[in-house]
C-alpha cells in the first residue's frame, strides 16, 4: 500500500492487471489507453501507464500496472501486488487453464493485500471468440459468486466490448473504498477490525 | 502652396479663413483658392493612403520576420535541451570513470573475474558514505546515476546513484560535492521493476516497487532504461537459481555474474554457427553476415538527426534501415539493431506528435502550415490515427479562439467559421487521403464543431426577442458559406438546419405573436392618407415603387393618397416581413411556420373594422382599402415570397382565393364565405 497519501488535487487510482500469460491483459490495457487493438503478441515484463479520465464527472488519474503473466515472474508478483488498490483478474474464455489459474491469483492477492474486500473484478476476455469458448459462463459466474460476489464481466479487447466498463467499474470501487476508509479512519475503528478478519484469524 | 502653416501647432481654421477673406478681393478669387485647397486636400489624402499602405505592408513584413524568429528560437531551445542532455551524460560518465574502467575490465577476462568483482566492491565501498555492512560475497551487476521523480506527478526530486548487486539494491544520494551518501538498501527479492510507458507524461522512467512504496527513477535514454530492466531481471534469475540450489554456494566461490554467463553462451552460439558455416558450401557468408558499417552507425545518426530536427532525413534513414533488415534478415546482432531502430521510431513519432500538439495559440493559417510537414511524416510512419486526433484537437482550439475574437470584433463569424472549416477539411483530406478511418474522424469532428458553432450562434445572435429581419440576416450569413462547402464535398447544410430548427421555430412563433399584437395598437381613422407636403408624397411613392408597389393611381390631390395611412404602412411592413420570411423559409421545414406568420399577420390586418363608436366612416372607402390589400399587396407578397424562397407559397395563395372568390362586400368578408 502506498505510504504517501495523494496530496495532489487529482486522485490517483492504482489498478493492476493480473492473469496468466497471453490472456490479453496488455491488449485490454492498450485498448483502454490508446483505443487500439494490438494484434501481435509480445510477452509483457511489467509496464505501467497513466491516463487522466473523467469518472462520473470528476477528473481522476488511473495508473495501470500491466504485469507479466509468465511463470518466470511468479516470485516477484507479491512485490507488484503490494502497490495495487484494485485488481482486474483476467482470463481467456477460450482457455480453461487460464481460468483455473485465476484461483491462484485471487489467493495471492488476498494474501498480499490481507483484505477480502479489495476492489476486484473477474474479467473473461476474448468474448468475441464465443464459438471457441472453453469456460462456460455459468462456471465463471459461480466462481465470482464464490469469491464473495465479485463482479464478473466478459470483455473483448478486439471489439472494445466492456473495456471501458471494467476499468471504470473498478475505479468506482476503488474510489468508494477510499472514501469509506477515510470516513472510517476518522470515525470508529470497529468496522475496520471486521474487514481485517483474515488478518486476525491468521494471527 | 505652403503647407507648413497647416502643420503649425497654432494654426486656427477660423483665423485663417478670416485672413483669406480679408486678402482676397473677389469671390472668383476665393473660389479659385478653394479649388486649389481641394486639390491639395486630395493630394494629401492620397499621400496619406499610400503611407498607411506602406506602413501596413511594413508591419506585415515585420510580423513575418518575427514569426520566423520565433520558430528559430524554438529550434534553438530544442537544440539546447539536447545539448544539455548530452553534457549531463558525459558528466555522469566522467564522475565514475575509474570504477567504470575496472568494471569494464571485468568482462574482458574471465580468469581474474572474481578479483575484479572484489575490486569493484571495494571501490564502491569506499565511494559510499554511511554504508557499514559488508559487501563481500556479493556480485556486482550494474550501477548508474538516475534522477528520482515524485511518484505522484513525476517531478524530479533529486539525483541518485544506484548500485545493483545480485541480492541487494543500494540507493545513494549524489551530494553537491559529488560524493555518494547511502540512503537505502533493498533486497532484490522484495522489489519489482516496472517500465513506465511513454506518453504517460514521463520519458525513460522505471518504477521500482519496494516494500515502502514506489520509487520512480528516470534514466538518460531508452537504452539505459532497457539495460536497467534487464539487470533487474538478471537478479530474478539469480534468486531463482540460488533458491533451487539452497545455500550450497555460500562457502564456495561467489556465483558468477550472469553477464559473463550470457557472454559465454553467446560465444558458444556464434561458435556453433561458425562451425555450421564451415560445413556448408557457402562459407564466405560468415563474413558477409556482419551488418554494413552505415547500418551500425545508423541509430546514432538518426538520434542526431532528430535532435537537430531534421525529421525528414531521420525518417528516411529509418526506412532505409528497415528496408535493409527486411531484405537481409540474418546478420550479426540484427535483433539489437532492430530494437534500436524500433525505439528510435517511437521516439521520432512522439517528438513529431508533441510538435504537432503545441501548434496552439496561433492563427489557423500558421497552424495548418506548420502541421503539413509533420502530418506528412507521421502518415508515412503509419501514425495517421494519433496524428489526426491531435491535429483536429489543435484545430478545434484555434477555430474556437478565432471565433471568439471575431465575435468581439464584430466580424462575420459564420463566414469565417465555414472558411476555417473548409481549410481544415481540405488540409486534412490532403494529409490523410488514403485513410478512410480518418475521414470518418473528420466527419465526426465537423459535426462536433458545427454543433458547437450553432450553440454559440444561437447564444450570441439568435437570442429570444431577436427581430425577424436580423434573424433572416443571420440565416443568410450561415446558409451561403455553408452551401459553399459542398464544393469540396462537405454537405453540412441539413445538419445545420437541424441544429437551429427549434430555435428558429421559436423565434418565428414569437415574432408572429409580437407582430400581430402590434397591428391593433394604432387606431384606424379611415381617412385618406395626408402627407402634408408634395415632397413627402414623392419620397413615399418612390419608396413604395422600389418595393414593387405602384401608388401613382391612388394619389389624389397634391398631398393625398386615397388609402388609409395604416394600409400604406402595412404594405411596407408586410413586404419587408415577407422578405425575411421568404429567406428563412427557403428551408422547407421552416416554410410552413413562415407562411403561417404571414397569413396570420395579413388576416389580422384584414379583419380590422371600423368600431361602432366611430362615426362618419365611409364604408366604401373601407372596402376599397380591403380590396387593395387583397388584390395588390397579397399578390405582390406571394410573388415576392415565391421568388425569394424558391418554393410555392401555399397558405397565402389559399388565403387569396378565399378572400377573392366572391365579390367582397364592404363588411365582414368571412361571413360571406361561410
Amino acid at each position: 500500500m502506498s505510504k504517501k497519501p495523494s496530496t495532489g488535487p487529482i486522485s490517483l487510482h492504482k489498478v493492476i492487471m493480473v492473469g496468466s500469460g497471453g490472456v490479453g491483459k496488455s491488449a485490454l490495457t492498450l485498448q483502454f489507453m490508446y483505443d487500439e487493438f494490438v494484434e501481435d503478441y509480445e510477452p509483457t515484463k511489467a509496464d505501467s501507464y497513466r491516463k487522466k479520465v473523467v469518472l462520473d464527472g470528476e477528473e481522476v488519474q488511473i495508473d495501470i500496472l500491466d504485469t507479466a503473466g509468465q511463470e518466470d515472474y511468479a516470485a516477484i508478483r507479491d512485490n507488484y501486488f503490494r502497490s495495487g488498490e484494485g485488481f482486474l483478474c483476467v482470463f481467456s474464455i477460450t482457455d480453461d487453464e487460464s481460468f483455473q489459474a485465476t484461483q491462484e491469483f485471487r489467493e495471492q492477492i488476498l494474501r498480499v493485500k490481507n483484505d477480502e474486500n479489495i476492489p476486484f473484478l473477474l474479467v473473461g476476455n476474448k468474448c468475441d471468440l464465443n464459438d471457441k469458448r472453453k469456460v462456460p459462463l455459468s462456471e465463471c459466474q459461480a466462481r465470482a459468486q464464490q469469491w464473495g460476489g465479485v463482479p464478473y464481466v466478459e470483455t473483448s479487447a478486439k471489439t472494445r466490448e466492456n473495456v471501458d466498463k471494467v476499468f471504470f467499474d473498478l475505479m468506482r470501487e476503488i474510489r468508494s473504498r477510499k472514501t469509506e476508509d477515510s470516513t472510517k479512519a476518522s470515525g470508529r475503528a470497529k468496522d475496520k477490525s471486521k474487514r481485517r478478519k483474515l488478518k486476525c484469524t491468521l494471527l | 502652396m505652403d503647407l507648413e502653416k497647416f502643420a503649425n501647432e497654432k494654426f486656427n481654421g477660423d483665423d485663417y479663413v478670416k485672413h483669406l477673406v480679408k486678402e482676397m478681393v473677389a469671390g472668383s478669387e476665393l473660389s479659385e483658392f478653394r479649388k486649389q485647397l481641394t486639390t491639395e486636400k486630395e493630394g494629401v489624402s492620397n499621400l496619406l493612403k499610400k503611407k498607411v499602405f506602406e506602413n501596413y505592408s511594413q508591419f506585415i513584413e515585420t510580423a513575418r520576420e518575427i514569426s520566423h524568429l520565433e520558430s528559430e528560437m524554438y529550434q534553438l531551445s530544442h537544440l539546447l535541451v539536447d545539448q544539455r542532455n548530452l553534457i549531463e551524460q558525459i558528466k555522469e560518465e566522467s564522475l565514475l570513470d575509474d570504477q567504470k574502467n575496472i568494471i569494464g575490465d571485468n568482462t574482458e577476462s574471465n580468469d581474474n573475474d572474481q578479483d575484479q568483482n572484489k575490486k569493484a566492491l571495494s571501490i564502491i565501498k569506499d565511494a559510499l558514505i554511511g554504508y557499514n555492512k559488508s559487501l563481500d560475497e556479493k556480485v556486482f551487476l550494474h550501477e548508474g546515476s538516475l534522477i528520482e521523480l515524485d511518484p505522484n506527478d513525476y517531478r524530479p526530486i533529486c539525483r541518485s546513484h544506484l548500485f545493483l548487486f545480485n541480492d541487494i539494491l543500494i540507493i545513494a544520494k549524489i551530494k553537491h560535492d559529488k560524493k555518494l551518501e547511502f540512503t537505502n538498501e533493498y533486497e532484490t527479492k522484495k522489489i519489482a521493476v516496472v517500465n513506465i510507458r511513454e506518453l504517460t507524461g514521463v520519458k525513460n522512467a522505471i518504477n521500482i516497487i519496494t516494500n515502502d512504496g514506489n520509487r520512480i527513477y528516470q534514466t538518460i535514454n531508452a537504452a539505459a532504461r532497457t539495460e536497467w530492466i534487464e539487470k533487474f531481471e538478471a537478479t530474478l534469475k539469480f534468486n531463482q537459481s540460488t533458491s533451487s540450489v539452497p545455500a550450497k554456494s555460500k562457502k564456495g566461490p561467489a556465483p558468477q555474474p550472469p553477464k559473463v554467463l550470457q557472454k559465454q553462451r553467446s560465444s558458444v552460439e556464434t561458435q556453433s554457427i561458425c562451425s555450421d558455416m564451415t560445413l556448408s558450401p557457402t562459407a564466405s557468408i560468415a563474413t558477409e553476415n556482419l551488418a554494413p558499417e552505415w547500418l551500425i552507425s545508423a541509430p546514432e545518426e538518426i538520434q542526431a538527426e532528430i535532435a537537430q530536427r531534421h525529421f525528414e532525413d531521420s525518417l528516411h534513414l529509418i526506412q532505409k534501415c528497415d528496408d535493409y533488415i527486411q531484405k537481409n534478415p540474418s546478420f550479426y546482432n540484427i535483433n539489437e539493431i532492430q530494437e534500436k531502430i524500433k525505439n528510435l521510431k517511437t521516439i521520432l513519432s512522439s517528438v513529431l506528435l508533441h510538435e504537432l500538439s503545441i501548434a496552439e495559440c496561433r492563427d489557423l493559417q500558421s497552424v495548418l502550415r506548420s502541421s503539413r510537414r509533420l502530418l506528412k511524416l507521421l502518415v508515412e510512419m503509419g501514425k495517421s490515427r494519433e496524428s489526426s486526433t491531435i491535429f483536429l484537437k489543435v484545430c478545434t482550439t484555434t477555430i474556437r479562439t478565432s471565433q471568439r475574437q471575431a465575435r468581439r470584433n464584430n466580424l462575420p463569424v459564420s463566414e469565417l467559421f465555414f472558411c476555417d472549416l473548409a481549410q481544415v477539411a481540405s488540409d486534412f483530406l490532403r494529409a490523410f487521403q488514403k485513410q478512410s478511418a480518418c475521414t470518418a474522424a473528420l466527419t465526426v469532428w465537423c459535426n462536433d464543431e458545427l454543433q458547437y458553432f450553432s450553440q454559440q450562434l444561437i447564444k450570441h445572435y439568435l437570442t429570444k426577442g431577436t427581430n425577424l429581419e436580423t434573424v433572416a440576416k443571420v440565416v443568410v450569413s450561415v446558409r451561403e458559406p455553408c452551401l459553399e462547402l459542398t464544393k469540396i464535398g462537405l454537405d453540412l447544410s441539413s445538419h445545420m438546419e437541424g441544429l437551429w430548427r427549434v430555435t428558429l421555430e421559436q423565434l418565428i412563433d414569437e415574432s408572429r405573436h409580437r407582430l400581430i399584437e402590434n397591428i391593433g395598437r394604432t387606431e384606424e381613422i379611415w381617412q385618406p392618407y395626408n402627407l402634408i407636403s408634395k415632397s413627402n408624397l414623392r419620397v413615399l411613392v418612390k419608396e413604395l415603387n422600389a418595393m414593387g408597389i405602384d401608388m401613382n393611381e391612388h394619389v389624389t390631390g397634391d398631398t393625398f393618397i386615397n388609402l388609409t395611412q395604416s394600409t400604406v404602412n402595412f404594405c411596407r411592413h408586410f413586404l419587408s416581413v415577407t422578405e425575411s420570411c421568404a429567406i428563412i423559409g427557403r428551408n422547407s421545414v421552416l416554410k410552413p411556420d413562415c407562411e403561417k406568420l404571414l397569413r396570420d399577420l395579413f388576416v389580422t390586418q384584414h379583419n380590422i373594422k371600423p368600431s361602432l363608436t366611430q362615426q362618419n366612416v365611409d364604408l366604401n372607402f373601407v372596402a376599397k382599402n380591403k380590396a387593395y390589400t387583397v388584390d395588390v399587396l397579397l399578390e405582390k407578397a406571394i410573388s415576392n415570397f415565391e421568388e425569394k424562397s424558391e418554393h410555392k407559397c401555399i397558405l397565402l395563395t389559399e388565403l387569396k382565393n378565399q378572400l377573392k372568390a366572391p365579390k367582397p362586400k364592404p363588411r365582414n368578408v368571412y361571413n360571406v364565405n361561410v
